[in-house]
């Protein structure tokens, strides 16, 4: 076997084998990702800021007021 | 079923098709009929081809336009302004108590004569809001106040900063950020001409004790300063990074804020702005040191966020791609997005691929090995100018060897499955970084 033939080798498993272990980490990662609770359990779709928030006790006590 | 393990099912079910997919196309090349196969080996070629093409033009076109505006900067002088209004500092926090010590300590040392920092408690878990209570008052030319909300996600505790801030300006950061102290004298001159919505500052990474984030570091510099510094010079600066990115408000005010349906609102954020008719410029002395992932699989999370982010921001103006004009800018901006994003890691893993295959089937190794050699002597220069330009140390420039041969094509393949879900719309968590406490000052940067 020549160097060239040598660094040819390094070179294409180098190649697979970094897309191999790219493949394995990102599995890797969606296992994590399983294994962990969501961040946003809830799964809200609107926006939790600027949205009007009354309060719950501020709308009896204006109930209270008007009867 | 959870929600998260459902998720990671489909994600590997995703997988799995696509490994199956490409390794059944590689068995038919190979097993299928002669003239089949030549047909292939001038593909093969003519790929290469292409491939090497669309490489060195993006190459030398980004260190072309990156070189006229170093020295057009270096013509003009650095921070020769006056030009000094106040600012506020927004500095958005979720479960970074061991970090923003450091953090809210590098602010109060910026050289700047007035200016508020606003430090946003995104509802945390642990005792961030605690850490940053004792910071609140006045020390010396700035004041710090602290909002505490709940949790929302960071575009929601900016939007949260921006909707306190006092002065006309607002630098948006992140709270495991160290900015220099220069950075905002560097910064507000450009503010000075009315059309300037943000100015894009220099992200660097902090933490360079390990081999991952000496990598990271040459990929800061190489990969996302470099373009940028090439788009400030065209005037497409088609991202205002996250660790620092200093706005005017009424643009802020203009295009609404943050919005919070991408996971990459700084990229969205800028678009916006872009498409409103506001310039961006970048600032390469505006310096934020950063904290890089020491763990593959956390770096591995940052980068998916990042390419799904993109795809979701640019996904939101679909119809710009197609349309150059009236607006060059955005649709430069929106074009180059999608190449780095979606089309260049999808193209360089498959090719890559589809090199070694023909390298192993047909013979054709020694065509692999020189342009091996061609690609990594490029890497080589590019990574001497880059860091010169940078003024950094010239101990990163080996890691180009490596870079892209293993470090930018091992952060493709997930760049690759990301664009991937993204296309087929999977659901996704924001996910949080474990982080360390703040090395002390970038052993081998010179800043």
């Amino acid at each position: 076997m020549t160097v060239i033939d040598l660094l040819i080798m390094i070179i294409v498993v180098t190649i697979l084998v970094t897309i191999a272990l790219g493949v394995m980490t990102y599995i890797a990662y969606k296992l994590r990702l399983a294994r962990r609770p969501s961040q946003y359990a809830n799964e809200t779709s609107t926006a939790q800021y600027f949205v009007l928030h009354e309060p719950a006790d501020l709308s009896e006590a204006s109930e209270a007021d008007a009867t | 079923m959870p929600v998260a393990r459902n998720r990671a099912l489909i994600s590997i079910f995703v997988i799995a098709a696509v490994v199956s997919a490409s390794a059944l196309f590689i068995y038919w090349a190979v097993h299928s009929p002669l003239q089949v196969q030549r047909f292939l080996v001038r593909l093969v070629l003519i790929s290469l081809i292409i491939f090497l093409a669309i490489l060195f033009i993006r190459y030398f076109a980004l260190l072309w336009f990156g070189y006229l505006q170093h020295t057009e900067k270096t013509i003009r002088g650095r921070g020769a302004s006056d030009f000094a209004p106040p600012v506020t500092v927004i500095v958005p926090a979720y479960n970074e108590a061991r970090l923003l010590d450091d953090a809210i300590a590098a602010l109060l040392a910026l050289d700047y004569p007035t200016y508020e920092v606003i430090i946003v408690d995104d509802g945390s878990t642990d005792n961030t809001a605690t850490v940053a209570r004792r910071w609140e008052g006045r020390h010396g030319n700035a004041a710090v106040r602290v909002l505490t909300k709940a949790n929302g996600g960071k575009a929601t505790a900016l939007n949260t900063g921006i909707a306190h801030a006092r002065y006309a300006f607002v630098l948006c950061m992140d709270a495991d950020s160290w900015i220099e102290p220069q950075t905002l004298h560097a910064v507000m001159p450009h503010f000075i001409d009315p059309s300037v919505g943000a100015v894009a500052g220099n992200v660097k990474i902090a933490n360079r004790d390990h081999w991952l984030t000496r990598l990271q570091a040459l990929e800061y510099i190489e990969g996302l300063n470099m373009p940028r510094r090439a788009q400030g010079f065209i005037g497409a600066v088609n991202i205002v990074p996250g660790p620092v990115g200093v706005f005017r408000i009424e643009a802020l005010e203009e295009v609404g804020g943050y919005d919070i349906d991408t996971f990459a609102e700084d990229a969205d954020l800028t678009l916006k702005l872009i498409s409103a008719g506001w310039k961006i410029i970048y600032e390469d002395s505006a310096v934020t040191w950063t904290q890089g992932p020491t763990n593959v699989l956390d770096l591995i999370q940052q980068r998916y966020r990042w390419t799904r982010g993109i795809l979701q921001a640019i996904g939101k103006r679909k119809q710009i791609l197609l349309r150059p004009f009236p607006d060059f800018p955005l649709w430069l901006s929106a074009i180059e997005m999608t190449f780095e994003g979606i089309l260049w890691p999808v193209l360089n893993v498959y090719a890559h691929l589809f090199f070694a295959v023909v390298a192993l089937v047909y013979g054709m190794g020694e065509l692999l090995l020189y342009w091996w050699i061609l690609l990594t002597l490029l890497d080589l220069v590019v990574a001497l100018i880059t860091v010169s330009m940078e003024e950094e140390s010239l101990s990163l420039v080996p890691y180009a060897i490596i870079y892209r041969f293993f470090f930018i094509l091992f952060l493709d393949v997930t760049k690759t499955f990301a664009a991937i879900e993204e296309a087929l719309n999977l659901g996704m968590d924001w996910g949080k970084l474990r982080r360390i406490a703040f090395a002390p000052a970038a052993e081998d940067g010179s800043q």
